[in-house]
């Protein structure tokens, strides 16, 4: 008698469990905490520069990151160029204020323990990063400058001395220059008027250039003072594209900016939840001013923004 | 496989048959029922899934139909504005005396949210007039590009192109702007004379991106927009797909002709719905993930897979509880009648459950309380048989016994022996009286003894004191109770057989002793005794009965009494050796005075 209470006992308990799985599945959709929504994410990007411009495409590609991984993003500037300093002043800041993730272009190393994962562009560094494959871009630099065979020496302008992307790209840059035999100059301008003052006493035949603010700077400074060297340069903003259409760049390395700032949005949102992400090498190509208008070429240079 | 089936609905028929009822009741009712809720629960998610893809389907086709109408109303304006400056412009003015540019201005300021520039090229491509911007770049050849010559081939026709970069005009701001070129070929007139010409019309893409954007269909769908070539117009992940992070089946979708239709892209099942845009030849798709179809299908599975648990353990529960109801009264029946069959006396029988089984049982009890009866009464019957069998026994003594007794008394007296008659008579009387004992069967072994030394007396005045009697009991066994009338029998038996060959030296002794929980009463005598053989023969029921002279009762007449009254492990032992005598031991359990007044009611009817 007492095994058939007990086994009645557990038939109930049983019927109990699943007439509570029922209901449960039942109203699963409206519980709280069953929501798949996932928390938003704070997403601080800070910049390396004063003027966001050179980083519009970027921008445009973390928004849509944002909006579709439920993020929330705020842009960062310094109040000068390339100061590693306040960057990593600002890092800190957006860590405490509740940045659950950052994404850094960064202007110089980065600072230990910043206080959330960081996910850098440009240059390698932080949890995990988005960029090209910088020692490749300075080859393939390189290389477009030496197929337009200069007559003279090559000028590698290092515009942002402490980011390790920029270094990288100069050094592999100039590895590949002096293998060829050519001869190379190095000068590291702060700021637009250093640059121009550069550009104009250089007698070099070439300059190369390896970031996107630099590369804009020449470009307006070559237009305007009449100079005479090639600009071989790097980034696709609107201004640079310009530049390659009007021939005052002869060619620029370029990436799709709207690629790469989804990608660090995505990774640190991605590791803002705990989930695994990996660092991500964009494809990078050469690009000439006859070759903008390819169908490819105007996708990649020119964001569809929706 | 045949064979398999076979041996499969053998072992299951099998089982069938050695199948409790209230499994059989439990298995059969749960497995019909979980057949009829999963062939329900089926057609409810067929029927389900059926009105879902049903609506989803009438969904996106009514919000593709209105995103057609609202994309037909925009290019119809595009078309309008292209109308009104060919034939209210263009085909009233004479270049060579008036200027295109104030109206197309007035024109392009109406529209200006809509439209990038417009501008009129002459045959060889060069630009007659242009509005906001007048002048073409340095290089540019507005004659290679595809517009113009899609609008020369067909001249009839407007032309829209695909979005693209506009790069024909000098633009101070270097913008570089996403246009849709609406061409077509215009006549333009210069002293009179006309020339053929191409009107273009660039359309912000931003005008084609308001009328796709924000729309959204069932379960996470979406819709993008192509050329008729498939080349993507619009997507909500766009820039994604150009920059290689996302992927659209475009080029798959634009060659389906309009309709609904179901594919397969990257693993993913999917509802396509495709609406060819009028005038255009482009294709707005919409897209809605069969998963997502259903607003959340894995919630309903879960749903629907605990509610088919719950509802089979449900049935199976009740199914158990309704068949235990009818098993377990008829199971306790079938207990109860088990009891019975081993001899159990006292089986209650319980009258519950169902009707019928109430009803067996009720006629089991029934019919148990008439074998009951039935059974007393032969018992009844047994006990009166074998009491008035017992009264035989007993009685067998009275008649050659008396007779004998008062022939002696009779002699004596003619003799004159007048004490030894009188001693005679006194004896016989206490006999008797003891025989009688009001009935009783049990009596002290006091009495007993005292019975034998009376009858002793009689045979030892009779048989003129050719043996010797002696009759002893141990200290205490004399208060213990024994069967009437057993050791007489045995006395008479000695005299007659033991002291047959004896001249004066017989002797007879009677002893009572106890041995653990028994009491044995041994008749000794020093007679002839008998050979093994004949000691054995005396008991066994199954060899003729030896009579001889003497009262008639035999010494197996006793031991069927003992045997009778207290069972096989009691009654008489014989110990004898020619010429040396016999022992005659009864062995008897020791009864108390309780226990032999509850034997005795026992014996009572």
């Amino acid at each position: 008698m007492n095994k058939q209470r007990t086994n009645a006992l557990w038939q109930l308990l049983v019927l109990v469990a699943l007439a509570a799985a029922v209901a449960l599945t039942l109203a699963w959709p409206q519980l709280p905490f069953a929501r798949r929504e996932a928390e938003p994410v704070e997403v601080s990007v800070i910049l390396r520069s004063a003027d966001g411009s050179a980083w519009a495409n970027a921008r445009l590609g973390m928004e849509q990151a944002a909006g579709q991984l439920r993020a929330e993003v705020r842009i960062v500037t310094l109040t000068a160029d390339n100061d590693a300093a306040e960057q990593a002043g600002l890092m800190q800041y957006e860590a405490q204020r509740g940045a659950d993730a950052l994404v850094v272009i960064p202007a110089g190393g980065l600072p230990a323990g910043p206080g959330a994962p960081v996910i850098t562009l440009e240059s390698a560094g932080g949890a995990a990063s988005v960029c090209p494959d910088n020692e490749a871009l300075g080859r393939a630099l390189a290389e477009a400058a030496l197929e337009d065979a200069p007559a003279g020496p090559v000028l590698l302008v290092d515009s942002v001395p402490g980011s390790a992307g920029v270094s990288a790209r100069l050094a592999a840059a100039k590895a590949a220059l002096e293998e060829a035999g050519a001869r190379v100059e190095e000068a590291a301008p702060r700021g637009q008027a250093a640059l121009e003052t550069v550009l104009a006493e250089t007698g070099a035949a070439a300059v190369l250039l390896f970031e996107p603010a630099a590369t804009e700077a020449a470009a307006a400074a070559k237009d305007k003072l009449g100079l005479a060297p090639a600009l071989y340069g790097a980034g696709s903003t609107g201004p640079i594209a310009a530049a390659l259409e009007r021939g005052t760049l002869s060619a620029s390395a370029v990436w799709s900016d709207f690629a790469a700032g989804y990608l660090a949005v995505e990774g640190a949102v991605r590791i803002a939840r705990g989930e695994s992400w990996q660092p991500q090498t964009l494809d990078f190509s050469i690009l000439r001013g006859e070759d903008i208008y390819e169908p490819d070429n105007q996708k990649l240079l020119f964001p569809v923004a929706s | 496989m045949k064979k398999l089936f076979a041996r499969a609905a053998a072992s299951l028929s099998g089982r069938y048959r050695t199948m409790s009822i209230q499994m059989v009741i439990s298995l059969s009712f749960t497995a019909a029922a979980v057949a009829g809720m999963v062939l329900m629960g089926l057609s409810l998610v067929w029927r389900y899934s059926a009105g879902t893809e049903q609506l989803v389907r009438e969904n996106t086709e009514r919000v593709l139909a209105q995103v057609n109408m609202n994309m037909d109303s925009y290019l119809r304006r595009m078309m309008r504005v292209s109308d009104t400056m060919y034939y209210r412009i263009i085909k009233n003015a004479d270049l060579a005396t008036q200027s295109l540019e104030p109206g197309m201005e007035l024109l392009y300021e109406e529209n200006r949210d809509e439209l990038v520039s417009i501008a009129v090229f002459d045959s060889r491509g060069a630009l007659v007039a242009g509005t906001p911007l007048t002048a073409l770049k340095e290089g540019a050849d507005p004659a290679s590009s595809g517009w113009y010559q899609a609008a020369l081939d067909k001249m009839e026709n407007l032309h829209f192109s695909t979005p693209h970069i506009q790069r024909l005009f000098a633009d101070p701001d270097e913008n570089f702007r996403w246009v849709v070129s609406l061409s077509r070929y215009v006549q333009l007139t210069r002293e009179g004379s006309t020339y053929s010409g191409v009107l273009l019309v660039d359309m912000g893409f931003s005008g084609i991106e308001q009328v796709c954007r924000d729309v959204e269909l069932a379960g996470g769908g979406y819709i993008y927009l192509t050329d008729a070539s498939g080349e993507l117009i619009y997507h909500p992940r766009q820039q994604l797909i150009y920059a290689g992070l996302d992927t659209e089946n475009n080029l798959a979708d634009a060659a389906l002709a309009d309709g609904a239709h179901t594919e397969t892209f990257q693993g993913e099942r999917r509802l396509v719905t495709v609406k060819t845009v009028g005038y255009t030849g482009w294709k707005l798709v919409g897209v809605v993930p069969r998963a997502g179809a259903g607003d959340d299908g894995g919630y309903i599975f879960l749903f629907g897979l605990s509610m088919l648990l719950f509802s089979a353990f449900l049935m199976a529960f009740l199914n158990f509880r309704i068949s235990a109801r009818i098993s377990d009264p008829i199971r306790r029946l079938e207990q109860s009648v088990k009891e019975l069959e081993a001899g159990a006396r006292e089986v209650a029988i319980k009258e519950d459950g169902c009707y019928e089984v109430r009803r067996l049982a009720h006629s089991i009890a029934s019919m148990v309380s008439t074998m009951r009866h039935l059974m007393d009464d032969i018992i009844l019957q047994e006990k009166r048989k074998r009491r008035s069998e017992l009264e035989v026994l007993q009685s067998q003594i009275n008649p050659h016994f008396l007779y004998n007794t008062l022939d002696s008394v009779i002699w004596m007296t003619e003799a004159g022996r007048y004490d030894e008659a009188i001693q005679m008579v006194t004896s016989l009387a206490r006999l008797f009286r003891i025989a009688l004992s009001r009935g009783r069967s049990f009596i002290p072994l006091a009495d007993e003894l005292e019975h034998a030394r009376h009858y002793m007396t009689i045979q030892q005045i009779r048989y003129q004191d050719r043996f010797t009697a002696s009759v002893r009991a141990e200290e205490g066994v004399e208060g213990l109770y024994t069967l009437k009338l057993i050791v007489q029998p045995l006395l008479e038996n000695a005299i007659y057989h033991g002291m047959a060959g004896c001249e004066e030296d017989g002797r007879i002794t009677v002893t009572a002793k106890r041995e653990g929980g028994d009491l044995l009463i041994d008749v000794s005598d020093n007679g002839v005794g008998m050979p093994p053989e004949v000691a054995e023969r005396l008991l066994d029921e199954s060899r003729p009965q030896t009579r001889s002279s003497g009262s008639g009762i035999g010494v197996r007449n006793v031991h069927r009494r003992i045997r009778l009254t207290f069972g096989e492990g009691y009654g008489l032992e014989v110990f004898s050796e020619p010429d040396e005598g016999t022992t005659v031991r009864i062995r008897l359990p020791a009864l108390t005075a309780e226990e032999a007044a509850r034997l005795q009611r026992e014996e009572e009817p």
